[in-house]
């Protein structure tokens, strides 16, 4: 795998290399050199401020003016100046953010799972705290870099669990189901709040919808003292969380909680106005805006391109049904609804529409369930809730009569063979035309974007699948001040694809009106804490497993629109947030296992799951049989995930937090002085036995074990003087 | 080649399609995994969104993946 060093991880190894060397003769270069170390190491440590930048440059140029001449004083300034003019944003980035993306400066590893997050959550300072019950505190953080914590917490598509270590043990932290818990008791208990606003600058912003992409970029630019402006074309904020997710899935009322914490924040929303429509570009460049954001989404949609398809009122597609019925509409698309398409999009379709009554609802799908593209935990619950699926089947054309639908008339298909992109295309077979007995259809077969009310914006690049073109790292387009995100740049993508987006909008809006040049490479996530570790003794973090996320009944789901998924008890919750193993203090480098095995030869630690590619075994419990706590493991360890303590008369080991061995603690019999465990003591006294002689059966300390060799070497008494 | 949500892929080489951008050039060779394929049609053409081991999530077109087990 590609790997490049730190660049302050690089200049701190360097300098040190420089001060060993002892090539800086000047005691007062050495001296500078020191300190300059000092603060470097303290940028690497995550302990640097902003000043620590100012200092390190003042004192550059003052040892140039002190030493300029100096042969040694030139290498010096080069390693530490150079590396600082080539790569300043580095060193900014680690103080800012306190996390190394490459995971160079051990203290600054990022988790999998921070780093995984489109919007970068701190994912294991929120998990701790829900497990230390500090709910409101939990969200807090979440919405420092994302804005809708209970939003997310119910329909994010969470590549977060994806990348948890922990699945590489048995299954991947709750993380979602944890946040949605945090969520729902914050703002039951009036714990949810907005941050601290900054005060109000001259710029004004322009974003042009309302989901979650422009809804995040609002929330960032108004907290950071913009003032900003949101024109929707629907009667209230949320887009496509309001209008493209089922209530079953996201119930409106979170949606309007979390959107009206925004416009508590004094955001302008402007909503039943449609760009192109309602208003247009040209209209609101004249209000003298700084900066607009595009995020309009993908609501528009493919057509089946099937005769009868545009002739009949019963033929719709399924972003207008799950809009309308999102709107209030409640009738009944029909008594049996034929479904076409096998995403996601399909399944909701299918899902709400055997809510409204409809008898007998069939996903017509051309292949099989095996490459069927909507998620299994979605395909499972269709099932459950009793939709129907009709595998291996093209929808050909749709019949009716008196502008009434009466049947789709399809026909089944076969896989042939893979073609060039690896999939096995649904050949139709000849003669296996049929009816299906049906009176409504709704397609479901791809979204796309509505380009009007952006065209007069000619400079405005566009790709070949119809997107905005934009530079990825900072969102801008190739019109000047204009910038975009979420689905109208991505094609329909995920929500926290689209505030990560937002969120990036609005930091590359800030620079943009500041004049400050924009980053070249995707933002760092930032570590917000750095928690101390929940204690969980081995046995209990092996025996914890993921709770199951209790169901609404089949019976009530099939007819209503309650929430499906109940929620985690507090009970469940708290326990789930034990099972996190701290992957922001442990970053799994194996210097632990290494050292127990090769140098101690103990082999103690079981720790399989360390490993990306190729994970083995892991268990926690295996080291309180073997370890006899000696503390190699823990002195070598370069983050202080692995700590070894002396409580009362136990010795503890723990990996960040989860106690994998502790034991009795014996003292010397003569002073009184901690001598460490008795398995410890077995271990060093069998290693050294045949070099070092042993005082009887006692247990001493060295210095009383000195004291006692000595006195034995007292009482011997000297040979005879022959005569 | 269809992808599913928590395969292992790798990023096996650049890609032609207009969305690669510069950056992404430090992520060949990088191993991920799946978390958002096309979940509408299973569509060739489509970006896919692929979480990086320790180099975040993006969205990649599919030539330049290859799929590491099932």
């Amino acid at each position: 795998m590609t790997h490049s060093t730190c660049k302050v991880f690089e200049t701190v190894n360097n300098l040190t290399y420089l001060i060993d060397s002892g090539r800086l003769i000047r005691p007062r270069l050495q001296q500078r050199a020191k300190d300059l170390l000092k603060l470097l190491k303290d940028i690497s440590l995550g302990t640097g401020g902003p000043a620590h930048l100012s200092v390190i440059f003042k004192s550059l140029a003052e040892i140039q003016i002190e030493h300029g001449s100096d042969e040694t004083c030139m290498a010096f300034i080069q390693i530490v100046g150079g590396a600082l003019d080539a790569h300043k944003e580095v060193f900014v980035s680690h103080i800012e953010t306190h996390n190394c993306p490459t995971g160079d400066c051990a203290k600054l590893a990022p988790a999998p799972c921070q780093t995984s997050c489109p919007a970068g959550i701190d994912v294991p300072g929120y998990i701790t705290l829900i497990g230390q019950g500090r709910d409101a505190e939990a969200i807090e953080l979440i919405r420092k870099d994302n804005p809708f914590p209970w939003v997310c917490g119910l329909v994010c598509t969470h590549p977060c669990e994806f990348m948890c270590v922990r699945a590489r043990i048995d299954t991947p932290i709750a993380i979602r189901d944890l946040k949605a818990f945090a969520a729902e008791r914050a703002m039951s208990e009036g714990g949810y709040k907005n941050l601290d606003k900054d005060p109000d600058n001259e710029n004004k912003v322009c974003i042009i919808g309302a989901g979650p992409a422009g809804l995040t970029a609002a929330y960032y630019l108004v907290l950071n003292g913009y003032k900003v402006t949101v024109i929707e074309a629907l009667p209230y904020g949320g887009g496509m969380l309001m209008v493209g997710i089922p209530r079953y899935r996201l119930p409106r009322e979170v949606i309007d909680r979390e959107v009206a914490m925004i416009e508590e924040l004094g955001v302008d929303f402007r909503y039943n106005t449609r760009l192109g429509v309602d208003v247009t570009l040209e209209q609101l460049k004249k209000e003298e805006f700084d900066a607009f954001f595009i995020a309009i989404g993908a609501h528009s949609f493919f057509k089946m391109g099937i005769p009868g398809e545009e002739d009949f009122p019963q033929v719709i597609d399924a972003i207008t049904f799950l809009r309308r019925i999102a709107m209030g509409d409640r009738h009944m698309p029909g008594k049996r609804a034929a479904i076409i398409g096998g995403g996601n999009v399909a399944i909701d379709a299918a899902r709400t529409a055997l809510r409204l009554g409809s008898e007998e609802v069939t996903i017509v799908y051309r292949r099989t369930r095996v490459e069927m593209p909507a998620s299994e935990e979605e395909i499972y619950q269709a099932e459950e809730e009793g939709i129907n699926f009709s595998f291996l089947t093209i929808p050909i054309e749709v019949h009716g009569s008196d502008g009434m639908v009466n049947g789709l008339r399809c026909t089944r298909t076969e896989l042939g063979p893979e073609d060039e992109s690896g999939r096995r295309r649904p050949i139709p077979v000849k003669g296996s035309d049929y009816m299906m007995d049906i009176d409504t259809v709704i397609s479901a077969i791809g979204q796309e974007i509505d380009p009007i009310g952006l065209i007069p914006l000619d400079d405005l690049q566009w790709s070949r699948r119809k997107t905005i073109v934009v530079h990825g790292p900072n969102m801008e387009t190739t019109s000047p001040g204009v910038f975009a995100g979420g689905d109208v740049v991505l094609g329909p993508a995920t929500v926290v694809e689209a505030i990560g987006a937002g969120k990036k909008a609005a930091d590359a809006i800030d620079r943009y009106c500041r004049g400050i040049p924009q980053p070249t490479l995707p933002p760092v996530p930032v570590r917000r804490q750095r928690l101390d570790c929940q204690e969980v003794p081995a046995p209990t973090k092996m025996a914890l497993h993921r709770p199951e996320m209790p169901l609404l009944g089949t019976e009530r789901r099939r007819i209503t629109f309650q929430q499906v998924e109940l929620g985690y008890t507090e009970n469940m919750a708290r326990e789930e947030a034990r099972r996190c193993l701290r992957c922001d203090i442990c970053i799994r480098c194996g210097t632990c296992v290494e050292i127990c095995r090769d140098k101690m030869k103990i082999n103690a630690l079981q720790l399989g799951y360390f490993d990306f590619d190729h994970p083995v075994e892991t268990d926690f419990r295996v080291t309180a049989e073997k370890c006899i706590l000696c503390g190699a493991c823990a002195t070598n360890c370069p983050t202080g995930a692995m700590k070894m303590e002396d409580r009362g008369d136990e010795r503890v080991l723990m990996l960040s937090g989860t106690i994998l061995n502790r034991l009795k603690l014996e003292y010397c019999q003569l002073c009184g002085a901690v001598l460490g465990p008795a398995r410890y003591h077995d271990y060093i006294t069998k290693r050294i036995d045949d070099i070092s002689q042993r005082i009887g059966d006692k247990r001493l300390c060295v210095e009383c074990a000195r004291k006692a060799l000595a006195q034995q070497h007292a009482e011997i008494a000297p040979p005879a003087v022959r005569e | 080649m269809i992808l599913r949500r928590g395969q292992k892929v790798e990023i096996y080489k650049k890609s032609k399609d207009e969305s690669w951008e510069d950056y992404m050039d430090n992520f060949v060779g990088l191993h991920g995994v799946v978390t958002d394929p096309d979940t509408t049609k299973n569509d060739p053409d489509a970006l896919i969104e692929v979480s990086l081991h320790g180099k975040g999530t993006h969205r990649f077109p599919q030539d330049c993946l290859r799929v590491l087990e099932e």
